[in-house]
């Protein structure tokens, strides 16, 4: 059977997928950045901030919202202070397998609420009108395209300002460079990093506020899989830089979008093997990142 | 350089997992080996041994089945049994279907004394529990396996054993044709959802039997569970412009359909299988409407069958309300075991029992007539009820039943 050609709307919901995904990499690419650690509980976190959304669906959605943040930052600030703290300086896969087993403690803990009314799965009532969509000459853009477009955009431009102009992101960039110099310089690296913590715990909510647009029901393992997905692309972008981390995770959304449109439609079951051959692809050939600078030897870190 | 290099490698490690967990295998396809019969009691109880999932995916199917069991055997029971001998449930929580725990769960309930075996209702989670019990010539159930994997197909030899009192996928998708022809609807857009054999198998036979009764597919879309492609599907789905659009889908990508193609402004009647029956899942925003789906009752309080309905209010008293019709397969699947052992004099030896489920053609049971066949261990033939919802609200619409069961 032959590929399929490639439309305007695939390309729109290629792009969808893609502003989705970047903004999930602002938020990895940044804990990354400070602490060094690619946190696979990342999307436990969005998972508990849909949980919010689905079990505050009643009042209104600003309060519904409201809820979500604070929830995902305290369990955020929780988790910092309970488990990520505890193992600051430990070697990398350590910390890399603290956060796999977080995520699964938060999924079971989840599985445990959820199940209790005899059904897996809560539904989020609140938000699904921004799945509406525009019609732009027959193509329909989804309202929450643009709300994570422009989301994407302003959180990075927010952070740049942030990690340019203000002294605690000044603060930032020194940790981020050389944690223990900074700390020797008089850089306070428990304030540094639970801003971190508290910066990429305000970026999962509006996470799952976005994704429960688009997938309204919430189980335990919500997150999970685009988490995965998108730490593969923000190391294909380029993990040493904010921006490269989060052109990659709005490449391999839009990648996705873009070769589940081309193939057939009976072989869309091989999406994820085209997705990750294409990735293995991309990391044999730029190992640096995508769009990490030619020849680039210092690196910005956040 | 070093870390570098680390973080490479954790890109790779994600990368071939999620490939390998996309290519998941079946689990094991071999069939189990058949040994000794189990020895036939004649008197003193008969021991159900159930390995059910208390907390994990299949909770919220292995549940109310379980619970709706129960509810059959105490009646069956308080009207003196079956020919003078006591039911009983032994049960055993699987806890999530970890596969060493189910060989667990299977060991122990059959040491314990158990006659027949009663597993989760998904074939490739219950597999472990099935070899265990039919290995040693136990006869082993599934509540609500809908696929025809549950016996020889899968199991080989030994698969005569086993039996699911669900409805096998054929069957369905059958009867969502026969019903979408009903109502008038000539051309159907078909959205597959390729994680679930069952699910597949669904829209195959709903293709088969529509197109034979005359009717058009103009369009196919395929999504799956975990790809992150539901949107996709639903923006192709939307300028298709059938009368239906077909599916067989549960877990988050229903809702991402259902009030995805709502909020395109989309009206189009959706089908579905019994995979999404309830309204557990709607959102008010576009609120669900024009919505269909077959299972094996209705929950919404207006069954046809008064005692379906008092098995609800029952199962409702003792705080597990069903969500879904799924229930009532687990009440079915105690009425067609008791139906065997009294065809086979009262013996629970598995083969005897096998002989006289083959055997069974609209025999009568509280989930409708089942039949059985020595090639189809699940149930066909049985009268749906097509439940529909507007608004959010569920209501019963009407029975429906398939003519035939293609060949996909």
């Amino acid at each position: 059977m032959p590929l399929a050609v490639v439309d305007a709307q695939t390309l729109v919901d290629s792009v969808a997928l893609g502003a989705v995904y970047a903004l999930m990499a602002v938020g990895i690419g940044l804990v990354f950045g400070v602490l060094r650690l690619v946190n696979f509980a990342y999307g436990q976190l969005v998972m508990a901030g849909a949980y919010t959304l689905a079990f505050t669906s009643h009042f209104h959605p600003a309060v519904s919202i409201a809820a979500c943040f604070a929830v995902v930052i305290a369990l955020s600030t929780a988790i910092d202070l309970a488990v990520f703290r505890p193992l600051r300086g430990q070697s990398p896969a350590v910390m890399l397998v603290t956060t796999f087993a977080l995520a699964f403690l938060l999924q079971a803990v989840a599985r445990i609420v959820d199940v209790r009314d005899g059904t897996i799965g809560e539904p989020v009532r609140v938000v699904g009108r921004l799945n509406r969509a525009v019609d732009v000459a027959g193509v329909n853009v989804r309202q929450v395209t643009i709300l994570a477009i422009v989301l994407g955009v302003v959180m990075l431009g927010l952070l740049a300002l942030l990690l340019g102009r203000t002294t605690i992101g000044l603060h930032m960039r020194a940790a981020a460079a050389d944690f223990r110099t900074a700390r020797l310089l008089g850089v306070r690296s428990d304030r540094v990093i639970g801003f971190a913590v508290f910066l990429s715990a305000v970026l999962a909510a509006l996470v799952a506020v976005v994704l429960t647009v688009r997938r309204p029901l919430v189980t335990p393992a919500y997150g999970l899989q685009e988490t995965i997905v998108v730490l593969v692309g923000v190391v294909v972008g380029g993990l040493d830089r904010l921006w490269t981390a989060t052109l990659g995770g709005f490449a391999i959304g839009f990648a996705t979008g873009l070769i589940n449109g081309v193939l057939p439609t009976d072989k869309t079951i091989f999406l994820p093997t085209a997705v990750f051959t294409l990735v293995i692809l991309v990391l044999l050939l730029r190992p640096g990142g995508l769009f990490a600078p030619r020849g680039a030897a210092t690196v910005e870190r956040v | 350089m070093r870390g570098r290099i680390g973080w490479r490698a954790v890109a790779l490690f994600a990368a071939l997992a999620l490939g390998a967990a996309a290519c998941g295998g079946d689990g094991d396809d071999e069939a189990a080996e058949q040994t000794t019969g189990a020895e036939t009691t004649a008197e003193g109880p008969i021991t159900i041994g159930w390995a059910f999932d208390s907390s994990g995916q299949m909770a919220p199917f292995d549940g109310p089945a379980l619970a709706a069991a129960q509810i059959r055997v105490d009646q069956i029971n308080a009207d003196g049994g079956v020919d003078g001998r006591d039911l009983r449930i032994e049960t055993c929580d699987t806890q999530n279907n970890d596969p060493s725990r189910a060989r667990v769960c299977a060991t122990t309930l059959l040491e314990g004394g158990a006659d027949i075996v009663f597993v989760t209702c998904d074939v490739d989670f219950a597999t472990p529990v099935v070899q265990e019990a039919i290995s040693q010539g136990t006869l082993a159930i599934a509540p609500c396996i809908g696929t025809d994997q549950m016996g020889p197909k899968r199991f080989g030899e030994a698969g005569r054993l086993a039996f699911s009192f669900g409805n096998v996928a054929q069957d369905e998708g059958s009867a969502m044709a026969e019903f979408a022809w009903e109502q008038g609807w000539r051309t159907a857009a078909l959205a597959t959802n390729t994680l679930l054999v069952y699910f597949q198998n669904v829209v195959q036979a709903f293709e088969a039997r529509f197109t034979e009764l005359g009717g058009e597919i103009v369009a196919k879309e395929t999504y799956a569970t975990g790809a992150d492609n539901v949107d996709a599907a639903v923006s192709r789905l939307n300028q298709a412009n059938a009368d239906v659009v077909v599916t067989s889908t549960a877990f988050g990508e229903l809702p991402a359909l259902v009030s995805g193609l709502r909020a395109l402004g989309s009206e189009t009647p959706i089908l579905n299988s019994w995979a999404g029956d309830g309204t557990y899942w709607v959102t008010d925003d576009p609120p669900v409407t024009n919505y269909y789906s077959v299972t094996y009752a209705s929950v919404f309080g207006d069954d046809p069958s008064e005692e379906v309905r008092e098995l609800i209010q029952a199962l409702t008293d003792a705080g597990s309300q069903p969500g879904t019709g799924g229930f009532l397969a687990g009440a079915g699947a105690i009425d067609g075991v008791v139906e065997a052992i009294r065809r086979a004099d009262g013996s629970t030896e598995g083969e005897a029992l096998a002989d006289e489920l083959e055997g069974f053609e609209d025999v009568e049971t509280i989930s409708g007539n089942v039949n059985f066949s020595p090639e189809l261990h699940t149930v066909f033939g049985r009268e749906y009820r097509v439940v529909e919802i507007q608004g959010n609200q569920g209501k019963y619409f009407g029975p429906i039943t398939a003519k035939t069961v293609p060949e996909i």
